[in-house]
């Protein structure tokens, strides 16, 4: 047990701190030795403290609605690894020059003036990162549900 | 430490059958490092001659399209497709 732990743990025997303060300072201390060993969230398993565990797979469902057709009910569930996405999206990089600058054209054409060459590997890992507070549900006139999410 | 996909089954279930097969993925991990020593012998000599000729970009091409082809196929692992449809479901596992 870390010295911070055994003072935490010591102040809630003494009374001076209640059980939820105990708890929340002994997440913040995990969550700073953890940014401090890797740079990597921990997971706590409490969504209330804000600490988020980090992205392992990208799940996409579509299920059928309480009131849909039983007879066109199609289930879909996908699991993909974050890390498939990851070199997914490294496959950018096999993309002729040529190729890029048409798509660079393409995307000043429709008033969005960026350059897709400077998408660098660092960007990509803040993205995938940041999937992690990204949900996306719908549902369709058929009475579809779809959900995108990151668990 | 990362593990490359071991396995893979795939089923296919529908009115007329019911198909199931576990695909060997690590039998394929040795056979495909023995094709890649058996072959970089005229890996490197293709990478000098091309060098040679000044066309070092394809060099770094082909390398990178390998190291993505690798990465790719080592982050398998874990994925799932599960698709069911009315008279008809298909299932992929990656284990």
């Amino acid at each position: 047990m870390s010295e911070n732990k055994r003072k935490i743990v010591e102040m809630l025997a003494q009374g001076k701190i209640s059980a939820d303060d105990a708890y929340r300072l002994l997440c913040a201390v995990d969550t700073g030795s953890g940014e401090r060993s890797g740079g990597e969230r921990t997971d706590t398993g409490n969504k209330g403290t804000g600490v988020k565990s980090k992205p392992k797979y990208l799940r996409v469902t579509v299920t059928p609605g309480e009131h849909a057709d039983p007879a066109h009910a199609e289930r879909v569930n996908v699991r993909v690894p974050m890390s498939l996405v990851r070199a997914g999206i490294k496959l950018t990089s096999l993309i002729p020059p040529e190729a890029l600058d048409k798509a660079n054209n393409a995307l000043r054409d429709k008033g969005i003036n960026f350059d897709v060459r400077s998408i660098k590997q660092e960007d990509i890992e803040e993205l995938v990162e940041a999937l992690g507070d990204m949900q996306v549900d719908v549902e369709s006139a058929r009475g579809e549900n779809v959900k995108v999410f990151v668990e | 430490m990362n593990w490359p996909p071991m396995l893979m089954h795939v089923k296919v279930k529908n009115r007329k059958s019911d198909f199931g097969i576990w695909l060997p993925l690590f039998l394929l991990w040795p056979l495909a490092l023995v094709v890649l020593i058996i072959l970089s012998p005229l890996i490197i000599i293709a990478t000098l001659i091309l060098l040679g000729l000044g066309q070092g970009r394809w060099v770094e091409w082909g390398f990178r399209c390998l190291w993505v082809a690798i990465t790719s196929s080592w982050a398998l692992r874990g994925l799932e497709v599960d698709v069911q449809g009315r008279n008809e479901t298909v299932q992929v596992t990656v284990i």
